[in-house]
């Protein structure tokens, strides 16, 4: 026990701070390090590996801080060694040598039991789009491509078009409510895409258009597994009618498409 | 009814008349203010009008792409009200259906979309697209009463009662919506309507909890074929307590967990030793195998789309004996296709669902099921394409159809492209339709004979698995459907002795380090 000085005595004591050190190693790498993201930093949850890892590291520090001279070595051991000999300290002893084993049989148990579940289907959410693409036969440039329709006719007649095309095609899975919760949106894995979350501000309106035209069939290498059900547009709508209905969309979900970077018109998509 | 009629024909133009009136001067109708139905307005032409139409006639552009059809208002007739049969609903009860929805129909919940506030709106511009809520007093509720205690014996004479009333005329006797008259039921529009499958209430229009279906008895669905039983208290045909109990009966009829958890595996269990594989759809073996829940939706994908599927749930149940895998599927159908009781109903259909994709005809087909596994089982991540297969990946198909009641395997590479497996099939299955219900078993060894030809089913892995069902008695031929996503059926093996060995190894090693640790330091304790 500590006598240098008037301190309750376990903050200064080796074993408790080795204790309270460990345990504040366990909750930052644990729990600390994903909730930076609630700050502002990015972060994602430490896989479990890593934690151990960090722990096994830590673990060194904190045996070299605790052990730094022979008497406060002697401090850490002493609480382990009156834990193990002393007759006052047999319950605590009996319970430690119960506890302490069935805990490990616990895990043991926990990472041997059989599990069932499906395959973990990867998904990529923004493929990047082809540079062109052939709808019904006639070759269309992506990159730097505007919504013509923006730019002739009426926009209330596009919009109310589009209305008729969403309402009569996209509406059973993307919903009324633009919130991918159709009535047979749930139906389908993985489901709907919701349009009122961020997503489409970020895309340009070839690129939905490209989505829409192309649908899950038409998705890229690295999209396939993704087994979307969005149908190949192109074989039922004609290039104005998606079109249209684009700009029915992001009027109806309250966004502006993103532009193309003004020099160049490069693919604003990484 | 004369309110369906003046709704259909003289309401369309008095509506409009009606609520450009209001607008305009200002008119102030009881509880309806001129400034709640503008700012309404705007709501209902942004959110409802694609369902709804313009003037609420039921008749926006999707109006033909969904069945049950949008509601017309013009006829101010409401299925879940408070109010009594015939009365028109209260503010509340429009309100409800808007914040909740309508399940079982394509009308989703706006709680989570529209403020309160635009919710009262839009209830206040609805009710100006009906002359029938102009100068209205409004609407005195029923007092419902409370829900008399439950239990078995509630059950059991809340299914004499059901008798009684002759519900299974239109419902059926398990209460599949499989009654004789289902065929002839059309709605005060003459859209073909489906009396409620009382086996799934969370697809009931108005709730599906005991005292949601105790009102649907009691003010009877407004505009639907379904009536109100108040009449049948006051006449003291039954008592208040055995329509109750009617309510508690026909909530039994559903599973407890409502709406039925959806889970990605669905266990294959291995029977017990000695034991063998059921030997048809209807062995009681199969009542030991758990039932998983799968949701289906119409084929909307490739063309011809169909917006109007019966099948809109299954139950799939599986075992294995180490040498053979056995499926059951199980849906419900109100018929055995075709069925020439069923002509009437198609003939109300192709009426009220969208051609867009392809003319449709009033003739039956057979009914159909299909289950779909991947052709080669591998690790990789990337599954055939779900809807049949391409030809880069290809998927292994069993179909049945029930008459004549048959079956084959074979490669699919897209819906519709099929080509049987050449030999005799491995596959074999037998059917039962049971008052309203199907159950179709497939049996087949988990190793093929030619296991190129077709998938191994290997035990402790998961294996992708997805159904198509069709109805023939509901125009569905060919690409027309409901169809699942993947799902995986998981073959499992009897819990390997180590899981539970090495535990126990683990405690007693733990155990005796302790042991030793603690015997040393006493030993080196004395010593000192």
């Amino acid at each position: 026990m500590s006598q240098r000085s008037g301190l309750p005595f376990w903050p200064r004591h080796a074993f408790w701070q080795g204790v309270a050190l460990t345990i504040v190693a366990y909750v930052l790498f644990d729990w600390g390090i994903p909730a930076l993201r609630f700050v502002g930093i990015p972060s994602a949850p430490v896989p479990n590996s890593v934690v151990v890892e960090f722990m096994f590291i830590a673990l060194i520090g904190i045996f070299m801080y605790v052990s730094e001279n022979e008497a406060r070595w002697a401090e850490f051991k002493q609480p382990i060694q009156s834990a193990l000999v002393n007759r006052d300290k047999k319950w605590l002893r009996s319970s430690l040598l119960v506890v302490l084993p069935l805990f490990v049989g616990f895990m043991t148990f926990e990472s041997t039991r059989p599990r069932v579940t499906a395959d973990i289907q990867p998904r990529s959410i923004h493929p990047a789009p082809p540079t062109s693409i052939t709808f019904r036969n006639k070759t269309i440039q992506l990159a730097g491509l505007e919504n013509p329709l923006r730019k002739q006719g009426n926009l209330e007649d596009h919009m109310k078009e589009g209305r008729r095309v969403y309402y009569q095609n996209c509406l059973p899975c993307h919903g009324d409510l633009l919130d991918g919760k159709g009535h047979f949106g749930l139906g389908f894995s993985p489901t709907p895409l919701a349009f009122d979350g961020g997503n489409l501000p970020l895309l340009t309106e070839s690129f939905v258009f490209w989505r829409v035209a192309k649908g899950g069939p038409g998705l890229p290498k690295e999209g396939t597994p993704w087994n979307s059900a969005m149908p190949v547009w192109e074989d039922f709508l004609t290039e104005d009618e998606i079109w249209s209905v684009i700009i029915f969309l992001y009027d109806q979900a309250g966004f502006k498409p993103r532009a193309w970077e003004a020099e160049g018109k490069e693919a604003a998509h990484e | 009814m004369n309110r369906a009629t003046a709704g259909r024909y003289g309401g369309k133009a008095a509506g409009v008349i009606f609520g450009a009136a209001l607008l305009l001067t200002g008119f102030p109708a009881d509880r309806l203010s001129a400034q709640d139905v503008q700012r309404g307005k705007v709501v209902y032409d942004k959110w409802c009008m694609g369902c709804h139409g313009e003037t609420g006639l039921g008749d926006g552009p999707a109006a033909k792409f969904m069945l049950p059809p949008p509601r017309d208002f013009t006829g101010a007739k409401y299925q879940i009200r408070t109010t009594a049969s015939g009365e028109l609903p209260a503010d509340a009860d429009i309100e409800r259906v808007v914040a909740e929805g309508m399940p079982g129909t394509a009308m989703p919940e706006w709680k989570s979309k529209l403020s309160g506030a635009e919710q009262k709106d839009v209830v206040a511009y609805v009710k100006s697209l009906s002359t029938f809520f102009e100068g209205a007093q409004p609407p005195a509720v029923v007092a419902f009463g409370k829900a008399p205690g439950g239990g078995a014996d509630a059950i059991a004479d809340g299914g004499k009662t059901f008798e009684k009333l002759e519900c299974f005329k239109c419902h059926g006797m398990s209460g599949r919506g499989n009654g004789k008259s289902s065929p002839t039921l059309k709605d005060d529009w003459d859209f073909p309507i489906r009396a409620a499958n009382l086996s799934q209430n969370w697809n009931f229009n108005g709730g599906g909890a005991v005292e949601d279906i105790y009102r649907r008895m009691r003010t009877g669905l407004d505009g639907t074929p379904m009536p109100s039983f108040s009449d049948a208290l006051d006449a003291k045909v039954i008592t208040d307590e055995q329509l109750w109990h009617v309510a508690q009966y026909v909530r039994s009829l559903s599973p407890e967990e409502s709406p039925p958890a959806v889970r990605e595996v669905i266990r294959a269990a291995p029977v017990a030793q000695g034991a063998a594989l059921p030997a048809g759809p209807d062995d009681s073996t199969w009542s030991r195998a758990e039932p998983s829940f799968i949701p289906m939706v119409g084929q909307i994908i490739a063309k011809p789309r169909w917006f109007a599927p019966s099948v809109t749930g299954i139950w799939v149940q599986s075992m294995h004996d180490g040498n053979k895998l056995a499926v059951r599927v199980s849906w419900d159908d109100g018929s055995k296709s075709p069925d020439p009781a069923w002509d009437e109903w198609m003939a109300r259909l192709v009426k009220s669902v969208t051609d867009a994709d392809g003319a449709l005809t009033p003739a039956q087909g057979p009914d159909r099921f299909w289950v779909q596994f991947p052709k080669r089982v591998t690790d990789e991540a990337e599954r055939p394409y779900f809807l049949g297969g391409n030809t880069r990946r290809p998927v292994y198909l069993w179909r049945w159809a029930s008459t004549p009641d048959a079956s084959e395997e074979g490669t699919g590479t897209g819906l519709g492209r099929f080509a049987a497996l050449s030999g005799a099939s491995e596959m074999t299955h037998a059917a039962s339709f049971t008052d309203g219900r199907w159950h179709v078993q497939f049996t087949r060894a988990l190793v093929p004979a030619d296991t190129t030809a077709s998938p191994t089913f290997g035990v402790g892995r998961a294996i992708p698995i997805a159904f198509f069902a069709g109805d023939g008695s509901n125009g569905e031929t060919g690409a027309r459907g409901a169809v699942s996503a993947w799902y995986a059926i998981y073959l499992d093996v009897p819990t390997p002795p180590t899981v539970y060995v090495m535990p126990l190894v683990a405690v007693l090693l733990t155990a005796g380090l302790g042991l030793v640790v603690v015997w040393r330091a006493q030993q080196q304790n004395r010593k000192s």
